[in-house]
This record gives C-alpha cells, sequence and structure tokens, in this order.
C-alpha cells in the first residue's frame, strides 16, 4: 500500500470515499508514524489509538453499506492542541494543575468536526495555558521543529503545527490569543488561520485571554484550513461572543486586482532574508495583477505593550478558578487551611503562567488601572480605527507571520521580554479581531519563513483567495520535512 | 513596581506561594516588562474611547436551564458520601 501519510484532507476524502483505501488503512499509517517519529518530535501529549480506530471502522461501514449520511470530513485524521475540551479524553494544557483532568463534554469545534466525521487522533503539546511562543514552557517537555529537531516548533500551539508537518496527522486545531496558531505554522512551514474574532466558538476551549483567543485551523494547504473552516465556524448559542454566520469558504478565488497594502514597519523589522522574502512575496503579487504598495501603521508602536496588558490581565483573572477542588492534581485537603491550601496547589503553576497572573494582577490592581488596562484598551480602539481606514484602501495587508527564523532551544527562555517581542506581527490581528493566515513563503538556511495575511472583520474569503493563488504560484514550497 | 515584596504581596493577594528563589527571578524580569508596558504612556489618549463589547444586555440569550449529559462532578478527586470535600475554613 503507497504512503498515504502525505496526503491533504481533500485526497483523503476523494481516496476513502472512491475506495482507493479504507479509513482503517489510512489510520494504521498514521498511528504507526506517530509510533515511529513522535519521540522526536514530541509533538503528542495523548494518542487516543483505540478511538481513532473505532471511528475509522465507523465510517467505513457507512460506506460499504450505501449510506448517504457520509460527513464532508470523512476519515481526515485531526490532531486537537490539549487546551481543548476532547469528552473523555484527558486535557491537560500541558500543566500540572490539570494532569489529571478528563472533561466530560467536548468543545464545539470538537463536537463539529466529529460531526463531520473527522478523526480525532489526540490531543497536542502546547505552552502550559497556551501562554508562550515556543512551547519550551510544557510540563511534558518542547515540541521540536520537524525542519531541524534542536530548534523550537514555535507555539502556542507548537504540537499543532509540528504535527502537521511530520505527518503525523492531516490537520490540527490550535488557539490563537497573540499569534499561537500563526507563530509555529510558520516556523513549520504549513498553513494557520486565525479566524474573524466570533467566528469559531469558544466553548470548550479553556480561556486564557477572553477577548483575544480564537480556536482555529492548521493544515498542509490553504485547502485543508478551509475544509475545517467550513466545519467549524458559526452561531454557538454555548459561547454569546459568536457571530451569526454560515461558513461557506470556497476555493474558487474569483475576486480580481485584489489591492494590496505591504505593512513597512513589520518588513523593516524582521530580519534581513525574511524581508527579502516578503518583498518577493509582494513582487509575485504584483505580477499577478494585484495593486500593491507600501503602507505604515502607527500604532504598531503601542500594540505589543497593549496586547500584554490585556492578555495578562485577563489572565490572572481567568486562571483565578484553580483550586484543586472540583478538578486537578491528587493533593488531599485534609489538614489544609483554606488559604495555605490553594497557595500550595497554585504553586505547581509553571513560571510563565505565574509570572503573567502576578503581572496580571498588578495591572488590574487600585490605582493601576487606569494607568495600565484603560489605556491599552484605548490604544485597542486607536488600532481598530486605523485598521478601518487601511480596509477602505486595501483589501488585505500583508507582513512577515514572524520577524525571524526558528531559533535554538533555550535561546530566549531566560528573557521573557524577548520572548514577548517577537510576537510583534501577530498581536495585530488579536487585538483589533480581525482574521490572518500564514502560508510558507520560502526557506533561509534551511528554515520556513511564513507570509502573514490580514484581511477586513469577516473577509476572510478575500483572504483565502489570495493565500490560494500565492500558495498555487508557489507550489515548489515543501509542507513537510524527511524525518 | 518590581520590589520583591511588592511581588510577594502580589502572590499572596493571588494565592501564589513564591520560593526565595522566584521572587529573586522575578523581581528584574517583572520590572523589566512593566517599563516595556509603560509604552502606554506615551500616547494622549484622553479623547479615545477604549474597546468595549457590542453586545447588547438585551441581545443576550435567555437563561434556560439545560440538562447537562454526563458526570459533571466526577474530576472532584476528594468525596465524602455526597459531598466534595475542601480544605477547612480557618
Amino acid at each position: 500500500m503507497a504512503n498515504l501519510c502525505h496526503l491533504d484532507s481533500r485526497q483523503i476524502t476523494l481516496g476513502i470515499k472512491n475506495g482507493d483505501f479504507s479509513a482503517e488503512e489510512y489510520v494504521s499509517q498514521i498511528l504507526e508514524r506517530i509510533e515511529k517519529i513522535d519521540g522526536k518530535i514530541n509533538a503528542f501529549i495523548t494518542v487516543d489509538k483505540e478511538g481513532a480506530l473505532e471511528k475509522a471502522r465507523l465510517i467505513d461501514r457507512k460506506i460499504r453499506n450505501g449510506e448517504q449520511n457520509i460527513g464532508p470530513l470523512a476519515g481526515v485524521t485531526v490532531g486537537i492542541k490539549d487546551n481543548i475540551c476532547t469528552s473523555g479524553l484527558k486535557t491537560t494544557c500541558a500543566s500540572k494543575i490539570l494532569e489529571d483532568y478528563v472533561p466530560p463534554y467536548d468543545a464545539t469545534a470538537v463536537r463539529r468536526l466529529k460531526e463531520s466525521d473527522a478523526i480525532i487522533m489526540g490531543k497536542l503539546n502546547l505552552d502550559e495555558f497556551a501562554m508562550g511562543s515556543t512551547t519550551e514552557y510544557s510540563k511534558n517537555g518542547p515540541t521540536h521543529n520537524p525542519w531541524n529537531i534542536d530548534y523550537v516548533a514555535g507555539g502556542s500551539s507548537g504540537g499543532s503545527a509540528a504535527s502537521v508537518a511530520a505527518l503525523e496527522c492531516a490537520i490540527s486545531l490550535g488557539s490563537d490569543t497573540g499569534g499561537s496558531i500563526r507563530c509555529p505554522a510558520s516556523f513549520c512551514s504549513v498553513v494557520g488561520l486565525k479566524p474573524t474574532y466570533g467566528s469559531v466558538s469558544r466553548y470548550g476551549l479553556v480561556s486564557y485571554a477572553n477577548s483575544l483567543e480564537q480556536i482555529g485551523p492548521i493544515g498542509k494547504t490553504v485547502s485543508d484550513v478551509v475544509m475545517v473552516m467550513n466545519a467549524i465556524a458559526g452561531k454557538d448559542n454555548r459561547d454569546h461572543t459568536t457571530l451569526e454566520l454560515v461558513p461557506k469558504y470556497t476555493l474558487n478565488p474569483t475576486k480580481k486586482n485584489i489591492r494590496v497594502g505591504l505593512v513597512k514597519e513589520l518588513v523593516e523589522g524582521a530580519e534581513p532574508e525574511i524581508s527579502k522574502c516578503i518583498y518577493s512575496a509582494m513582487d509575485l503579487f504584483s505580477s499577478l495583477d494585484f495593486k500593491c504598495e507600501e503602507t505604515s501603521m502607527n500604532s504598531i508602536e503601542y500594540s505589543l505593550s497593549s496586547y500584554y496588558t490585556i492578555a495578562m490581565a485577563e489572565a490572572s483573572s481567568n486562571l483565578a478558578r484553580y483550586d484543586n477542588i472540583r478538578y486537578g492534581f491528587d493533593l488531599s485537603p485534609d489538614g489544609y487551611e483554606w488559604n495555605m491550601y490553594f497557595s500550595k496547589v497554585r504553586s505547581n503553576f509553571g513560571q510563565e503562567v505565574k509570572r503573567r497572573i502576578i503581572i496580571g494582577s498588578y495591572v488590574l490592581s487600585a490605582g493601576y488601572y487606569g494607568k495600565y488596562y484603560l489605556k491599552a484598551q484605548k490604544v485597542r480602539s486607536l488600532l481598530k480605527r486605523e485598521l478601518k481606514s487601511l480596509f477602505e484602501k486595501y483589501d488585505i495587508l500583508i507582513a512577515p507571520t514572524m520577524p525571524l527564523l526558528p531559533f535554538k532551544f533555550g535561546d530566549k527562555i531566560e528573557d521573557p521580554l524577548k520572548m514577548y517581542l517577537i510576537d510583534i506581527d501577530t498581536v495585530i490581528a488579536n487585538l483589533s479581531g480581525i482574521p490572518a493566515i500564514t502560508v510558507p513563503a520560502g526557506f533561509s538556511n534551511d528554515l520556513p519563513i511564513g507570509l502573514q495575511i490580514m484581511a477586513n472583520e469577516l473577509q476572510e474569503q478575500t483572504m483565502l483567495d489570495a493565500a490560494l493563488i500565492f500558495e498555487s504560484a508557489t507550489n515548489n514550497i515543501q509542507r513537510s520535512p524527511d524525518l | 513596581m518590581g520590589s520583591m515584596e511588592e511581588i510577594r504581596h502580589l502572590g499572596l493577594l493571588s494565592k501564589l506561594e513564591l520560593t526565595d528563589q522566584e521572587l529573586r527571578k522575578y523581581e528584574s524580569q517583572i520590572e523589566e516588562i512593566i517599563r516595556y508596558l509603560d509604552i502606554l504612556d506615551r500616547l494622549s489618549l484622553d479623547e479615545i474611547d477604549p474597546v468595549q463589547s457590542t453586545i447588547k444586555f438585551s441581545e443576550l440569550r435567555k437563561d434556560y436551564v439545560e440538562t447537562f449529559q454526563g458526570d459533571a462532578l466526577k474530576n472532584a478527586k476528594h468525596r465524602k458520601d455526597a459531598f466534595i470535600k475542601g480544605p477547612r475554613m480557618s
């Protein structure tokens, strides 16, 4: 039997429906692949072998019996970031605090994937509670970049991106609070999409910074993320921030003469080989009759301060719930006084989570609220205002996804501020709620570079059109390395 | 912000037990991070309204009770009879 692990979602669903191979044969190959290489990559925290095989057999049975209710993702293997709840399957957030937590329900995005007949392979590594940009802050150890295992895979959805690049699953779900889908997708040379805020339900996503984060897909191709978005997006009564939308994203670029603005500050702030690559992308768009020009964004200078103020404030509030009473790790409360017990339990958060809780508590405390949190929310208004006027002139904005190439383990972990600064290109989309996608744009020193495309709120289709056109014109860019 | 005492106090308020080693490490790191957040002071923002939720109270769905399918309490490790055990209040 041919190697099926490299197939994208469309090829898998077609192959299974046409009877070229069965879902069970395909899933067995994926399980073998995980067994063989995940020791090197460390993308998975939990592999649900039995659940995956059972679902594959169910799909095969439905096809054999000629049933009509075959889902649009029938047989596609999917990995889920371990901060998204999966009924009956551990959801640990890569934290000691939730090491034993088995959710009694599915996140809406997971439920919708299951209803589309996707096959859940297991749970993927991340920075603890999604706080980080390299996946080094995981209780389970870091995820390695499949392109060079001495380098970081990016974060916080490092497992979600690395597993797709390493062919351990076809697609994955990540979450993006300040770039956590796009950063690792860029570092691993795969496609990652952060949807418009409110497009995808956050029900069942373990909260870190509610006003910023969205669940989104990672895949090898633009076609992969389109198929996932069509399955997971849309209104959900269990998340009142979801929008009334019926997802019907397509792969037939219709819009002609897309107007492109290249964000000068972000390109100039990137490493030279990355800037060069983004300018080449603009040249490519120009050669395809897109109207391209450089543009400027003044509020970028303030966006990271605003982002970290808001993210940490929301984190300190959200993480107050971890008291180890309703769920948690095994520590008997017998013999402890109330405050002592909680402090003891919560000392088991990792160093980055504790740092963010402390700073978040500080910026929200009496006397500092106006100086930090309120100002950060005002900067957010400024940024939205600036983007509104930019999107009157341009259909999409392009920039690097990351200002630097993947780097070696340990390079930034001892200097948290240095780590925060690498999020400069991605936080804009979270602060303003707009959609953004990263697509592979090239390599430098055998390490991947991602092109980021942003569009106005709910203008995913224009963004996807541009991404698809770019992908078709650069189809020699590799998506998975030899391992 | 940034002295060990301030960080210890914030730790106490957020129910985090911090070791002396952690406090020493956080002292310089947090001071540096807060200095970076102070960039916000460079802007005059008096005329700008902060971002707020656009969802009106009247648009929220009805607060109806939905029966939860599944054992919502199965992750509570320390139970006695029909109760969940917690630490004593004082």
